[in-house]
């Protein structure tokens, strides 16, 4: 990206601390979301989100694996991102890897929860087929096609809206002559399990800059980003996850602040993206 | 088994000399100089071209014409199995490598001495013809980010099984084990500028699949030249003219 002259950057900052950004917008404002979803035909869900110029296509792939010992009664979810070279010249090779695993650490503390796979926004159990045995694996997988700034959010609606157009199949369990024995499962391709995605939690970052915060940053704007929480939030206004991104330190009494605007923020935003989500499904359909 | 069938219809529904449905679209990374998502069938790419900008590594600086960069990346989910690495692994390295030798030979280099010119095509669904599209996608790319050509790059692939040439594959036919010859043009100066196969074919046939995947890229030109000018009115349009 071109540097910005001392000028721009005053620019910007004046006008976040004036409340009118450099496209209109208030502090608070996303900008439109668009959501499209089957965008992929051969996994088993996914979704294109478009928030200005950000453009991310997130996939989510099924496959039949085995739960791990610790929890034999959850399935395993893996959230892989990639960055594009479209988006950046600088992703080029391996120089998008810190982002990716950056961004891809980020959505799993987010959406999956701590180790014990407790507090996860996917509901696990649902995933198991036969306890102990076979589960379902869901591999999400992210790409970033072009950036202007707010990955995460935009990821995380993404990765929402892959979700909801996931149709896990039925599988028949054959009765199996000892219990020792790997059960004869039958993969149904005609009927589907649509996920319960009412527990999945939206992402929220407030980036700072200068002595106020901005929701939905373009690059432009987290150039000039002092730091930026991303908080996850669910529909109950749950906090299920926080990630601080920046250098600068920040008093815990701005911090408490910021997550009750995020709160305030999120609501807008899980109504809105329902609802974005529920006419792409709608225009998938016809 | 049996790619055409006794009343001439391939796997899916085509006679063999069909193509199938293209799509383009102009504009599609915003940040980027110039960018286009091509669709042939189910095969999906995107290609973005930046440049041309000053080089970034010194050593490779050429005084006398730009240089020419090129990235082949395939998403995690563009194949039916999960692919576990992007890029990096051999056929990416080798696509490349083709499709940058194919875009330098039609851009007018000598014209940006000094500078680079970077085109990164990623795959977002594979379904036979990746190499054709990510070239047609490029030379799109290039076409909206203004950088001077001599001609545009237009690329189609053909093969031939069950004692029939057929034109443009999809992954079904190509993994076949039949031969597939991909085949790039420059449609007005009608010269050949991409022709690789891979398996084997009796030279008596050859020219034949070559002539039918020229055919095609004709025909890939056509479209191409119509979304261009659409393109082009789109641009007066805004600039009020």
């Amino acid at each position: 990206m071109v540097g910005l002259s001392l000028g721009e950057q005053h620019f910007i900052q004046g006008g976040i601390s004036q409340d009118l950004r450099c496209d209109g917008r208030k502090r608070l404002t996303f900008r439109p979301i668009h959501v499209e979803t089957g965008v992929i035909p051969q996994a088993n869900g996914s979704a294109r989100v478009r928030m200005g110029a950000t453009d991310v296509i997130a996939s989510v792939k099924a496959e039949l694996g085995k739960p791990s010992f610790l929890q034999p009664n959850k399935g395993k979810v893996s959230i892989h991102i990639d960055c594009s070279s479209t988006a950046e010249p600088a992703f080029e090779g391996r120089g998008g890897d810190e982002l990716s695993s950056e961004l891809s650490n980020a959505l799993q503390s987010c959406l999956l929860g701590g180790k014990s796979g407790e507090g996860a926004g996917i509901d696990l159990s649902s995933l198991i087929v036969i306890e102990g045995k076979i589960c379902w694996d869901l591999y999400i997988d992210g790409l970033v096609v072009s950036s202007d700034g707010n990955l995460l959010d935009a990821l995380g609606a993404a990765i929402k809206a892959a979700l909801s157009n996931t149709g896990i199949p039925r599988v028949q369990v054959a009765v199996g002559e000892s219990s020792d024995d790997q059960p004869e499962v039958d993969v149904s391709d005609e009927e589907f399990l649509q996920f319960d995605t009412s527990g999945i939690p939206v992402i929220v970052t407030l980036t700072k800059v200068g002595r106020h915060y901005i929701v939905d940053a373009t690059s432009e704007e987290e150039s000039q980003m002092s730091s930026a929480i991303s908080f996850s939030v669910n529909r109950q206004g749950h906090i299920c996850g926080i990630t601080k991104r920046g250098g600068a330190g920040m008093d815990p009494s701005i911090i408490l602040d910021m997550v009750s605007v995020a709160k305030h923020v999120s609501e807008q935003l899980i109504n809105k993206l329902d609802s974005e989500i529920a006419s792409a499904e709608a225009e998938d359909q016809e | 088994m049996e790619y055409v069938s006794p009343e001439g219809l391939r796997l899916d529904g085509r006679r063999p000399m069909e193509m199938r449905q293209i799509r383009a679209e102009i504009g599609a990374v915003s940040r980027a100089d110039g960018s286009a998502i091509f669709e042939m069938g189910n095969t999906k790419v995107v290609a973005a071209v930046y440049g041309p900008r000053e080089v970034q590594n010194r050593s490779q600086q050429m005084s006398d014409q730009a240089l020419i960069r090129c990235e082949y990346s395939m998403a995690n989910f563009s194949t039916g199995d999960r692919k576990r690495k992007p890029k990096g692994d051999r056929r990416s390295t080798e696509i490349s490598l083709v499709i940058r030798q194919t875009m330098e030979a039609c851009i007018m280099t000598h014209l940006m001495p000094r500078s680079q010119i970077d085109i990164y095509v990623q795959v977002l669904q594979a379904d036979g013809g990746t190499r054709s599209a990510c070239i047609n996608a490029a030379t799109l790319a290039l076409a909206d980010a203004g950088i001077p050509m001599r001609d545009l790059v237009t690329s189609c692939s053909a093969g031939y099984l069950n004692s029939i040439p057929l034109l443009d594959l999809n992954y079904v036919e190509d993994s076949a084990g039949g031969p597939d010859v991909t085949v790039g043009i420059l449609p007005k100066l009608d010269k050949v500028t991409l022709l690789q196969m891979d398996s084997k074919l009796p030279i008596d046939i050859l020219e034949n699949v070559v002539q039918l995947a020229t055919e095609g890229c004709k025909a890939v030109a056509n479209y191409i030249r119509e979304i261009l000018l659409e393109n082009t009115k789109q641009l007066e349009y805004r600039r009020g003219v």
